[in-house]
């Protein structure tokens, strides 16, 4: 005996919170969502925050479709989003002096990473990328994680290319150091251990 | 000119130098052995960097976050006790069919096809509302019901989009019973249906949460690649059962049921004839409907 499928009972979304998204926008949307986390994450740190604010990036991009130039790059226009909500709420917070707070879970934890070991590494890269300051931390972010080109991420940035270059050259070598200095002070941990 | 050098050495690893500065770059490189070590270092920190953030667009992401990327961040959530309507039992399906029988399957289901309006005129007629309460009660369940097979579509959608390159939480190439025991964190008691005779392989389980609950999306990769993958959505349903639904999310056919205390989507953009079958081998394998 065969299954008999009936159609859906739902209630049209249009009848229900208004007029629907267009298949194609919601698509791109949905598509660029694993990039938008990660990027965040790169901003924020955070993997709660992170995911607000590409909640809050979704809702702005649905508002201003519009505004969105067929031909362009979505993942860049979305990029762009991201970050200017991510600046408005930085700025926000230096108002209500909470740059000082440290969320609980700043480097939060990646099951699919195996071993003890890797996950500490991954974290001191993170941890790394965290103590950089903004402008290079999304510089890094949208250019060496997000694979953007130089222009791309002036586009996103608002700055000219030669800023991007330097930003990003900055990062990379802060973060060297950072890293540097961190596996100095485990092999000077390792050597005490060791005696 | 340190800082200059540096973001020379930046921009040549990144590929952003025009051929006269990359010629001058390596020029420099090749007298310089303290200029090659700084470029492996800074290399090697990008590497770096990009592993560290490789894995999150391996997360299952968030159905808040799907659900924005709708425009439905204030959909309200379903009452506990929402109800659809009661259906006639349903008996299992017959034997399972072989590979060669879904053809019979698909015409059978494009039959069902010139059922659906007498059968929805059944079903609608069981959704009139009784009085405010019993409608809204309805409402909430066909809204979360929606937003459930939303998700699924767009499950479907990011796998898809991955690709070969998407990581599952369990990957098939596990000892089966690790990879049970494992999804059974999520879905207590799953069996795993063996779809090969339709040409699709077991890529893996991830694990993932619908409707705030916890479920897993068995993902099958097809032999034949014009097929694309087909992805099964379980989890633990507090609804009565349901019998099986077509619904379409742009170019995404989904199936959808109920069966004691587990709902089901098989997912997929093949003909919906071909998932038709498959759901019914489905259902033999898991007695899930």
């Amino acid at each position: 005996m065969l299954l008999r499928p009936k159609q859906a009972e739902a209630p049209s979304r249009a009848a229900e919170y208004g007029e629907p998204v267009s298949g194609s926008f919601g698509d791109q949307l949905v598509a660029v969502l694993p990039r938008l986390r990660r990027f965040a994450r790169g901003l924020t740190g955070s993997a709660t925050e992170a995911d607000d604010l590409v909640q809050a990036a979704c809702e702005r991009a649905l508002a201003r479709a519009h505004q969105f130039q067929e031909g362009t790059r979505f993942d860049s226009w979305m990029f762009r989003i991201v970050q200017t909500i991510w600046i408005d709420q930085l700025r926000a917070r230096e108002v209500r002096k909470e740059d000082g707070d440290v969320a609980e879970e700043r480097l939060g934890s990646d099951a699919s990473v195996r071993g003890i070991e890797a996950r500490l590494a991954l974290s001191e890269v993170r941890n790394a990328v965290d103590r950089l300051p903004q402008d290079q931390r999304m510089t890094l972010m949208l250019v060496t994680v997000e694979g953007l080109s130089y222009k791309e991420a002036a586009e996103v940035a608002g700055v000219p290319v030669g800023t991007i270059m330097s930003r990003l050259a900055r990062a990379r070598i802060a973060l060297q150091q950072h890293l540097d200095a961190g596996a100095g002070i485990r092999r000077r941990s390792q050597d005490a251990k060791a005696q | 000119m340190q800082k200059h050098s540096d973001e020379a050495l930046v921009a040549y690893l990144d590929g952003e130098l025009e051929s006269a500065e990359r010629r001058h770059v390596e020029a420099w490189l090749d007298a310089d052995p303290a200029a090659r070590d700084r470029l492996s270092a800074l290399a090697q920190s990008a590497d770096l960097v990009r592993s560290a953030y490789a894995d999150i667009v391996n997360e299952p992401v968030p159905e808040r976050l799907l659900a924005a990327a709708r425009g439905e961040s204030a959909v309200p959530r379903p009452s506990a006790s929402a109800e659809i309507v009661a259906l006639p039992p349903r008996r299992v399906a017959g034997p399972r069919p072989s590979r060669r029988q879904w053809i019979g399957l698909a015409a059978a289901a494009a039959l069902f096809g010139l059922m659906i309006g007498s059968a929805g005129t059944y079903v609608g007629i069981g959704l009139l509302p009784r009085d405010n309460g019993a409608e809204q009660t309805q409402l909430a369940a066909a809204a979360a019901q929606r937003i459930w097979l939303d998700n699924a579509a767009a499950s479907y959608r990011l796998a898809v989009n991955a690709g070969d390159g998407m990581l599952v939480d369990v990957p098939a190439s596990n000892d089966p019973r690790e990879a049970l025991q494992r999804i059974s964190q999520n879905v207590p008691q799953m069996r795993l249906p063996d779809l090969k005779p339709w040409g699709l392989t077991l890529r893996g389980a991830r694990l993932v949460t619908v409707d705030g609950r916890p479920a897993a999306q068995l993902v099958y990769v097809a032999d034949d690649k014009a097929l694309g993958p087909v992805t099964l959505v379980v989890s633990a349903a507090k609804q009565p059962d349901l019998s099986p639904t077509i619904e379409r999310r742009q170019d995404v056919n989904l199936l959808y049921w109920r069966n004691q205390g587990r709902a089901y989507a098989l997912v997929g953009q093949a003909d919906i004839g071909y998932l038709w079958g498959i759901a019914n081998d489905i259902a033999w394998q898991l007695r899930a409907l």
